[in-house]
């Protein structure tokens, strides 16, 4: 009688979310899948089933192969250059005696930007006429186009994503410190490790669980960027910063071609998904094989 | 020994502020340069002469421009980020009750399904959920732009983890007084999870004020864009006065930044117990 009467309230309580997996989860899934095989584009009343074809073509597109690369470049250069700010961020305020919280309260200042405004303020300071450029062309000879090449646009939407991320991750990685027994540290120094080895042997071994929080973390960061390249580049010059999210976002409401930007997206799920999985084994059995899990 | 741990500390509060300092650079360019004379803006690295100009021209608009509608965008901002947190937030505490608190058949099935959910590449939604929105009638309207972010998968995660470790004496305790699971809820359970309420209220109001794809996508008229999307149309047309789009990257900043500096506390006593 009263096992009856709970399961009842379970479900209720439990009924908005299976309104809402339906609605925004389910059936948009179920509705993608559909999309992905036909022409539709968006507005006309009339498609056409369509096959794989825009498998076939989101397969040959370089949009297409550019979003693959672009988000392991970002990979490559954001998710060190963020763990290494995070870290010295952590570094060096973890053993601070006092305004321990103010420090970690400001350094999280950066996350409350909206990426449209940190990539105005960036363009702002990277002007023709900013002072930098007027500095590196006056002193150095140096006439850079920030935006202009595929490089320096990676690099530059790299530096504005880590600036937002680097107070969040610092906040992660020193309770990761604080959970470190300081005794070990005075029982190595009895035993005479040097700073360097203090380090490796451990200091990264204790930290491992929160550096692995981190490093998943900005690995995900990776796959969603969309903002500051929408605002910054557009995805070039030449595709040079053409992630997943805007390829589907211009090729479903710039050339609206729903049924194709439902094909790339499903790819791009896949690509996601999969690689999140590899990264995250590679990750736990490099943290078994040490021994630091 | 004593004199030289003192003297190393100072180097490090001195490499500590320093650090800071290059962190909210970017925000006091920002800030400054909004209240810059416009011969100064981009121009100098810390400008010298200040103005209003920056405002006004923003909120009144130029000789040759419209004003565009900042304080209804700003009120628009507003309305969808307090209406969809709010309903992240209830939808959030309702759901983690029944995950951890209550005993029911396909239970564990829920918390299996929110998990593989939690974890799906969410960028395949984003077409049909547009859809969606459109046969609903939703399309340029606040619930448009509410219904899709009405319920947040991490915010029942953080709660569901945090409610399973409120012992279930409590909660069997008043039962047998009578207590109804909502009275649980609200006289029991919420008072219990202050610190975490404002960790999730925090994060999910800060990602909604700055969310820019959704956004743009189901508005069209110029009466409903939020701030951060009206801000992202100007980045170009208005790219020969970039002093006004600082002040509306002020307009649109500020805000959110007191509202956290008001719940800093909390909030770092609230991470301290989620980082856990």
């Amino acid at each position: 009688m009263r096992a009856k009467n709970n399961n009842g309230m379970g479900w209720l309580f439990a009924s908005p979310y299976l309104l809402y997996g339906l609605i925004f989860f389910l059936i948009p899934l179920g509705w993608s899948f559909y999309l992905s095989i036909t022409d539709w584009n968006l507005i006309a009343p009339v498609f056409h089933h369509v096959g794989i074809d825009n498998f076939i073509k989101a397969l040959k597109s370089p949009g297409v192969h550019a979003a693959f690369f672009v988000t392991f470049k970002f990979m490559i250069v954001f998710v060190p250059m963020v763990i290494a700010s995070s870290l010295i961020v952590a570094l060096v305020v973890h053993g601070l005696p006092r305004f321990k919280g103010l420090f970690l309260i400001g350094f999280f200042l950066p996350y409350l930007a909206s990426g449209v405004v940190s990539s105005f303020i960036v363009k702002g300071f990277l002007s023709y006429n900013s002072p930098v450029n007027t500095f590196l062309r006056g002193q150095l000879g140096l006439d850079i186009n920030w935006l202009g090449t595929p490089l320096s646009a990676l690099l530059l939407v790299a530096v504005i994503i880590a600036w937002k991320f680097t107070g969040y991750y610092a906040l992660i990685l020193t309770s990761g410190f604080e959970s470190i027994n300081q005794e070990i540290y005075e029982a190595a120094a009895i035993d005479g490790v040097n700073g360097w080895q203090r380090f490796w042997r451990i200091t990264l071994p204790l930290l491992y669980p929160a550096l692995f929080t981190t490093l998943i973390l900005s690995i995900g960061v990776t796959f969603g960027i969309f903002t500051e390249v929408y605002q910054l580049t557009g995805g070039g010059p030449n595709f040079g910063t053409n992630t997943w999210q805007m390829e589907i976002y211009k090729q479903a409401f710039q050339n609206l071609s729903a049924g194709y930007a439902s094909a790339v997206a499903l790819i791009a799920s896949v690509v996601t998904f999969i690689s999140i999985f590899i990264i995250r084994k590679f990750l736990e059995m490099w943290g078994k094989r040490n021994g630091w899990t | 020994m004593v004199g030289h741990k003192k003297k190393s500390l100072t180097i490090r509060y001195i490499i500590a502020f320093l650090l800071l300092l290059l962190m909210v650079f970017p925000y006091l360019y920002m800030v400054l340069n909004s209240f810059a004379d416009w011969s100064q803006v981009d121009r100098k690295l810390i400008p010298t002469s200040f103005t209003l100009h920056s405002y006004e021209w923003l909120l009144g608009g130029g000789q040759s421009a419209e004003p565009r509608p900042w304080i209804r965008a700003f009120f628009n901002s507003l309305i969808v980020s307090s209406g969809s947190t709010i309903l992240m937030m209830v939808t959030g505490v309702v759901v983690a009750y029944a995950l951890a608190k209550l005993q029911f058949r396909g239970r564990n099935f829920l918390n299996n399904a929110i998990l593989f959910q939690m974890f799906f590449p969410a960028i395949i939604l984003l077409v049909p959920t547009f859809l969606i929105i459109q046969r609903l009638g939703m399309y340029d309207s606040y619930w448009g732009m509410i219904l899709p972010k009405a319920l947040s998968l991490w915010a029942v995660f953080m709660y569901t983890n945090f409610f399973r470790a409120i012992p279930d004496t409590f909660i069997e305790a008043a039962k047998l007084d009578g207590a109804s699971d909502w009275q649980i809820i609200f006289r029991i359970i919420l008072p219990m999870s202050k610190s975490i309420t404002i960790v999730v209220f925090l994060f999910l109001f800060m990602e909604r004020w700055t969310e820019l794809l959704w956004d743009m996508i189901v508005v069209k008229s110029d009466n409903m864009l939020t701030l951060n999307v009206l801000l992202s149309q100007m980045f170009g047309p208005y790219g020969g006065y970039p002093g006004p789009m600082y002040a509306a990257s002020v307009i649109l900043t500020v805000p959110i930044i007191i509202l956290f500096l008001f719940f800093a506390k909390q909030f770092k006593e609230g991470m301290q117990f989620t980082l856990k």
